[in-house]
């Protein structure tokens, strides 16, 4: 990058970097729509050819010529295509060529976002792009004329009739600045400017338009002006001078005619006729975008700092509210006053969240371009459906989800989708079908990817899990669920299923860890032959939950408010144990199964008696259940901190905790994971 | 303190032309990302330059350049191009921009360019 740029490379890079991966985004959509209706229409041309002109211009500016050359090309070509209506395009040949753009400036961008420097080499594919404009030039030779015709018979210049008798002649040879660029153009700005004062003009060059040398030629040996005019010396220097980026003018008053230039010779043309013809040739814009006007985007490393903060400001209240040093006083304006603070705290946080949350759309959309790439690559016919994508999720959390995402998309159509001919041997639609959903579910966000493929196969996971002594339990024990689960354990991904897609040296254990990093969890549905269906919940948001805290023996455990439908003393005639032993209750004609905490969690309570203690029922999307607990000390909002790493290694995640809070007296309390304790203990 | 006005669709080069004039002394009083808002933003702001970029949505540059001059038939107004967009410079010109500058364009030549309108 230049010097020049150092002052404000931050920001600028930064945007850039923005508005080019958007750009590519958009440019992606079109690519998928004009390959998905097989047509390519006018507006689509347009607006490639402007994206790409955008970028060129931007990756100029910052100096990655890599980039700017490739666009440039590509805008060659679809200027080629707009101005001469071509509509017989090779559409596979062309959006490979845009696709594998997208995928150059997309990787040097990433590199860029590395710190490092865009140093990939475009010139195969810029080769590539100008082999395809050559090649529909020459199936359309009588175009190319069209390119041309408007700009055909200039004779530049400029005659005004008012000849007058005492006006002098002069030459003028005039040079400008290095590197201002369009230097003929230059040279017709001058010429306008001095329109209204000079007359008989003749200039070397003399074509500045269609002379594609016209601005080397003014670099070399400058533009060379013969013309007439009233005004004195002093006054045409001036002008002269005075245009844009003139770096000298050599200005001379002709005494003899004999002296005239001979280099200069004369063509005229008249300004004014040129003007109209022009003018009529205005562009058309026929682009339609819909802008959103009042938007502003904000840095996220901002938008977490404020989070924390919000964060932070939420333990401080309880600190504040729940102090010890008051817990017992009565006060009546205190409390007011807290209450006020809690209402406002609320706002503030609902707020925050709100700006963080941005919808699903444009990750699920990116996935189109997995299912085309890969449809490609192994042969099959699969389309892709979306729904829900208005869905809103914490940025964070989008951030995370396209890897999982797109590897198990890949999964989909490398195992999942059967080849065309098997389908159609097994009486399916012969086009392979793999959904993309998402719901909001009030606290969580749901993702579900589904396809129709041919399902997984239990006796062949039991198999290869009893190979890779993966298997805790024997195989007759295992629910399907189980089963269907083991694929998500590290090395359960042998060497010998690796292809180019799903392989990668990433396994499904890769995707389940990224999605627990967000507090989510994943779940596998599988049926023979009708397909496999993996629902993803991710909570809304990460940082902060209302939590109901409980206590048992010494520890003080929050369960998530949302999770909780009721609370209530046991009575003794309701409580029943199944046939193995477990501790049930019954509660309005239903059993529920009790789950005694101080029992999973290893913990000295005074109260065992399931009498004696609370009983907290909570939900999970499969069943209700009963936890036990000592007693409820009631509710606070939480900030929800990771488990710290080294606790990690511990399985601390499977054995039924979310993750941890600070209380208002800076107590620890861990956050209880209810389906993951559901999964683990009923 | 000379108000400029700023069109250009890419975000990207408002901010970089916004730097290098600020810096130098010029006020930015507006920005437009097309044609269409340029021509608005003129007529509420009446700025003594805009910078327009040729190659825009809703309304591309030579047109907003056009709506301009009927607006204020001595507008200052610099047309930003990119390289091989002679034709749309020639066209501008007649239309009656003041001048044009190249992209990528240095902040001097950017400077300068304005100075001398």
């Amino acid at each position: 990058m230049s010097d020049d740029f150092n002052t404000y490379s931050e920001p600028m890079l930064e945007m850039f970097m923005f508005e080019t991966n958007q750009s590519m985004e958009q440019l992606e959509e079109i690519l998928l729509n004009i390959e998905g209706n097989s047509t390519i229409t006018d507006d689509d041309i347009n607006e490639v050819f402007r994206i790409m002109h955008t970028i060129k211009g931007s990756s100029s500016m910052m100096m990655f010529n890599n980039i700017s050359k490739i666009t440039h090309s590509l805008e060659d070509l679809f200027y080629f295509i707009r101005e001469n209506k071509i509509y017989d395009l090779d559409l596979t040949r062309l959006s490979d060529l845009v696709f594998s753009t997208i995928d150059f400036i997309s990787f040097e961008i990433s590199k860029i976002e590395k710190g490092k420097d865009p140093d990939g080499d475009e010139s195969q594919l810029t080769s590539d792009i100008k082999d395809y404009l050559n090649s529909i030039k020459n199936d359309h030779p009588d175009q190319e004329i069209i390119l041309s015709e408007d700009e055909e018979d200039h004779e530049n210049f400029i005659s005004k009739e008012n000849l007058s008798q005492d006006s002098n002649e002069f030459i003028a040879k005039i040079f400008f600045e290095d590197d201002c660029k369009m230097e003929n153009m230059r040279a017709f700005t001058l010429l306008r400017d001095l329109e209204e004062i000079i007359s008989e003009v003749t200039h070397t060059p003399k074509d500045l338009f269609d002379d594609e040398e016209a601005a080397d030629k003014i670099i070399e040996d400058g533009f060379n002006m013969l013309f007439r005019s009233q005004e004195d010396y002093d006054k045409i220097l001036d002008l002269l001078e005075d245009g844009m980026f003139v770096e000298s003018v050599d200005l001379e008053e002709v005494e003899n005619e004999e002296e005239k230039s001979e280099e200069i010779k004369k063509t005229q043309v008249d300004l004014e006729e040129q003007k109209k013809k022009t003018l009529n040739e205005t562009l058309k814009n026929p682009f339609s975008l819909n802008k959103n006007k009042n938007i502003i985007s904000v840095n996220v490393e901002k938008m977490d700092m404020l989070m924390d903060l919000v964060g932070e400001i939420v333990i401080t209240e309880s600190m504040v509210t729940k102090n010890p040093e008051i817990q017992n006083l009565e006060l009546e304006n205190f409390d007011k006053a807290a209450r006020q603070l809690r209402k406002l705290n609320n706002e503030l946080q609902d707020i925050v969240m709100s700006i963080r949350m941005i919808q699903i759309g444009p990750t699920f959309h990116k996935m189109h371009r997995i299912v085309r790439d890969m449809n490609k690559q192994l042969d099959k016919n699969t389309r892709l459906e979306i729904s829900g994508e208005e869905t809103e999720v914490d940025k964070n959390i989008i951030d995370t989800l396209g890897e999982p995402l797109m590897h198990l998309i890949r999964n989909s159509l490398d195992h999942g989708i059967e080849s065309t001919e098997d389908r159609i041997a097994k009486g399916k639609d012969e086009k392979g079908l793999v959904s993309l959903d998402a719901v909001n579910t009030g606290g969580d966000v749901i993702i579900t990817i589904k396809d129709d493929g041919k399902g997984l196969n239990r006796d062949k996971l039991l198999e290869k899990a009893t190979k890779n002594n993966l298997l805790t339990k024997s195989p007759e024990d295992m629910s399907d669920k189980e089963v269907f689960s083991l694929i998500l354990l590290p090395g359960f991904s042998t060497k010998d299923d690796v292809t180019e897609y799903s392989g990668r040296g990433v396994g499904m254990d890769v995707v389940k860890k990224s999605i627990e990093k967000v507090g989510g969890n994943i779940q596998i549905e599988s049926e023979k032959d009708v397909g496999t269906t993996i629902n993803i919940k991710i909570p809304l948001t990460l940082a902060i939950i209302d939590g109901m805290k409980i206590s048992v023996g010494d520890s003080i455990f929050t369960v998530p408010t949302n999770t909780i439908k009721e609370s209530f003393k046991a009575k003794k005639e309701d409580l029943i144990k199944d046939t193995s032993g477990k501790e049930m209750i019954l509660i309005r004609e239903d059993v529920y199964p009790v789950v005694r905490l101080h029992e999973i969690f290893g913990l000295k309570s005074k109260k065992t008696s399931l009498l004696e203690g609370i009983l907290v029922m909570v939900e999970t999307e499969e069943s209700n259940y009963c936890l036990f607990a000592d007693e409820i000390l009631g509710e606070q909002q939480v900030v929800v901190k990771p488990i710290p790493a080294y606790l990690m290694q511990y399985t601390v995640k499977d054995s039924g905790v979310a993750g941890c809070a600070i209380l208002g007296n800076a107590d620890i309390s861990l956050i209880l994971d209810i389906s993951g304790i559901a999964n683990k203990y009923i | 303190m000379k108000k400029v006005l700023i069109v250009d669709d890419a975000a990207f080069m408002r901010h970089t032309i916004k730097a290098m004039l600020t810096k130098n002394g010029f006020e930015i009083v507006g920005e437009a990302e097309n044609g269409a808002l340029g021509v608005e933003r003129y007529k509420e702001l009446s700025p003594d330059i805009v910078t327009m970029d040729i190659t825009m949505p809703e309304k591309d540059g030579i047109e907003a350049l056009k709506d301009i001059k009927k607006i204020d038939a001595n507008a200052s107004v610099l047309m930003v191009s990119a390289m091989g967009q002679e034709k749309l410079v020639k066209n501008s010109i007649i239309a009656g921009a003041k001048g044009f500058i190249v992209k990528p364009f240095k902040e001097d030549k950017l400077v300068e360019a304005l100075n001398k309108l």
